[in-house]
């Protein structure tokens, strides 16, 4: 599929792996990549320097099917990466599209080699773009032919066709969108809505002017109902030469084959954003209700604690009836306690309560005292 | 401006008639424990079952505008609040969709969320005596307030940080 990223990452990094490597490493790996890309990479111990790198890859194709897989002008593109390193191999391993002898003895040296090694990672990328490439490099010209205003369908997934008008310095390219839940499909348009308002803006003048509307365009007149019966309208962008101009080409033809892909993304990623915001608010409200609610019992609780602490003993005598002889005399007990107790070094647990309880004093009545009768 | 002052006024009017509501019930200020005339041993919300009209009160339908109301049922031992919120636009319309059924599949979290809401409203709830019980009267009812505050809000910010990912999009060159 045309993803995002123009070069396969795990291609890259074994590619990388096999030239770090300081001897020659047997290799043979099968790589599937979404999309139905297929990637076979094989390198023996007894070829140093050689290694072979097969693709299979769906195409992007007419209705009218090229017969010959990929075009001339395609494998031109591929050797042009660095005609040193790849040579392509004719004709490709079975059940392969393409096959190409990499030396990577040839690779130059310092940042290049990279680059190199990255552009070689992107081969499914090129293939891909290359058909559409050929067609809006000539979107200046000035020939009119017949077969001008016919839309051309592209097809990558049968599931994802779009179209292309060449009109008098000019190409539209009209992608009917289609999403099976009404959700997706508000989120869509919606995004397509604010995208035609922001393309219409002035800090974005230089973009391709965009246009959404929930039905086919004019330019997509006669052709089939089934590709013209979808849930999400139609969105088209026009293209003109300075969009096509030296390296724009390829940024712009590999936004135009990703757009399918970036609208999925954008509306699978909105709804994780929403997903992620209600579990907040969800939270939040929980935590408000269970707080009101445990606050005023925590506040109840208090109180209760408080009115015990202040009904206390009934046989407590008060302190400001005795003479005050007696209250400096308790005051200055207390504190020697209190004294004692920082100054003693050695605390056994539990010997306070043993020592109340067995160590006291007796008391022995008093001649001064009485006995109450009962 | 205007449209801050009406909800104002909205939930002030809510706040009021759910206090009047929860104090007509009975003459104890709260909903109190009616056990079902019908079936023995059996404790139902009345409000629900409407079965006895005697035990049910005039139900009062409160309307902000012709898209956002609030229906206040209430019984002896039960009231059910239902609100309709406002959707102005498709978008609107699937993030309060998607938002309050999220919250009503999760109702058990909330005590007196309904999980499904009362036909021709967005959002139900109900309030037992059990409930009043256990919550005081007067932080039920801001809750509930406080409730369809943070539903608009939070509908809002989310169609606003949407539109602003959206002219952050897609850029061709």
């Amino acid at each position: 599929m045309a993803c995002l990223e123009r070069a396969s990452p795990a291609l890259k990094e074994i590619l990388l792996k096999l030239y770090r490597a300081n001897k020659s490493i047997e290799i043979d790996h099968h790589l599937y990549e979404f999309g139905s890309v297929e990637y076979h990479i094989q390198s023996s111990a007894s070829d140093e320097h050689h290694m072979y790198l097969s693709i299979s890859t769906p195409l992007l194709s007419q209705e009218v099917l090229l017969p010959y897989g990929i075009s001339h002008h395609t494998k031109q593109m591929i050797t042009a990466i660095c005609s040193d390193v790849v040579e392509i191999i004719e004709p490709a391993k079975e059940g392969y599209q393409l096959t190409l002898r990499l030396d990577f003895s040839k690779l130059p040296s310092g940042k290049d080699t990279l680059k190199v090694i990255a552009e070689i990672s992107a081969v499914q990328a090129i293939i891909l773009s290359s058909r559409l490439k050929e067609m809006l490099m000539n979107v200046d010209s000035h020939d009119t032919f017949q077969g001008m205003y016919k839309p051309i369908k592209l097809v990558y997934r049968p599931s994802e066709p779009f179209f292309i008008v060449r009109q008098p310095q000019k190409f539209i390219a009209v992608f009917p969108i289609h999403f099976k839940d009404k959700p997706d499909v508000i989120i869509a348009t919606t995004f397509f809505q604010e995208l035609m308002d922001v393309g219409s803006s002035e800090k974005w003048a230089k973009a391709p002017p965009c246009c959404w509307s929930p039905i086919p365009p004019p330019e997509l007149r006669g052709e089939l109902f089934e590709d013209l019966s979808t849930t999400g309208g139609f969105v088209s962008f026009e293209i003109s030469s300075w969009h096509v101009k030296g390296k724009k080409l390829d940024k712009t033809v590999w936004s135009l084959l990703n757009f399918y892909a970036y609208v999925k993304f954008h509306v699978k990623s909105t709804r994780s954003f929403i997903q992620r915001r209600m579990r907040k608010r969800l939270e939040g409200l929980v935590e408000l209700l269970h707080k009101r609610n445990i606050k005023e019992v925590e506040v109840e609780e208090e109180e209760e604690e408080q009115s015990r602490k202040i009904q206390g003993c009934k046989c407590m005598i008060r302190i400001s009836n005795l003479p005050k002889p007696t209250v400096l005399k308790r005051r200055y007990n207390a504190f020697s306690r209190t004294i004692k107790r920082i100054r003693s070094r050695i605390k056994i647990q539990g010997f306070g309560r043993f020592r109340r309880r067995w160590l006291k004093m007796p008391k022995f009545s008093s001649s001064m005292g009485y006995t109450k009768l009962e | 401006m205007v449209g801050a002052n009406t909800l104002r006024l909205y939930l002030t009017c809510i706040r009021n008639t759910l206090d009047a509501a929860m104090c007509a019930a009975s003459a104890v200020c709260h909903l109190q424990n009616f056990p079902c005339q019908e079936v023995e041993r059996h404790n139902k919300p009345e409000v629900e079952l409407k079965t006895s009209p005697e035990l049910l009160l005039n139900p009062v339908l409160i309307c902000r505008n012709e898209a956002e109301k609030c229906l206040i049922e209430t019984s002896i031992n039960s009231l059910r609040i239902s609100l309709k919120v406002k959707q102005a636009d498709e978008l609107e319309n699937i993030l309060t969709k998607k938002f309050l059924r999220f919250l009503s599949m999760r109702a058990e979290a909330f005590q007196v969320l309904r999980r499904k809401p009362v036909q021709g409203y967005d959002i139900s709830f109900l309030i037992t005596n059990y409930h009043c019980e256990e919550m005081q009267k007067h932080k039920l009812i801001d809750f509930i307030v406080q409730f369809m505050e943070d539903i608009d809000k939070e509908i809002s910010e989310l169609k606003m940080s949407e539109h602003t990912r959206q002219a952050g999009g897609y850029r061709v060159s």
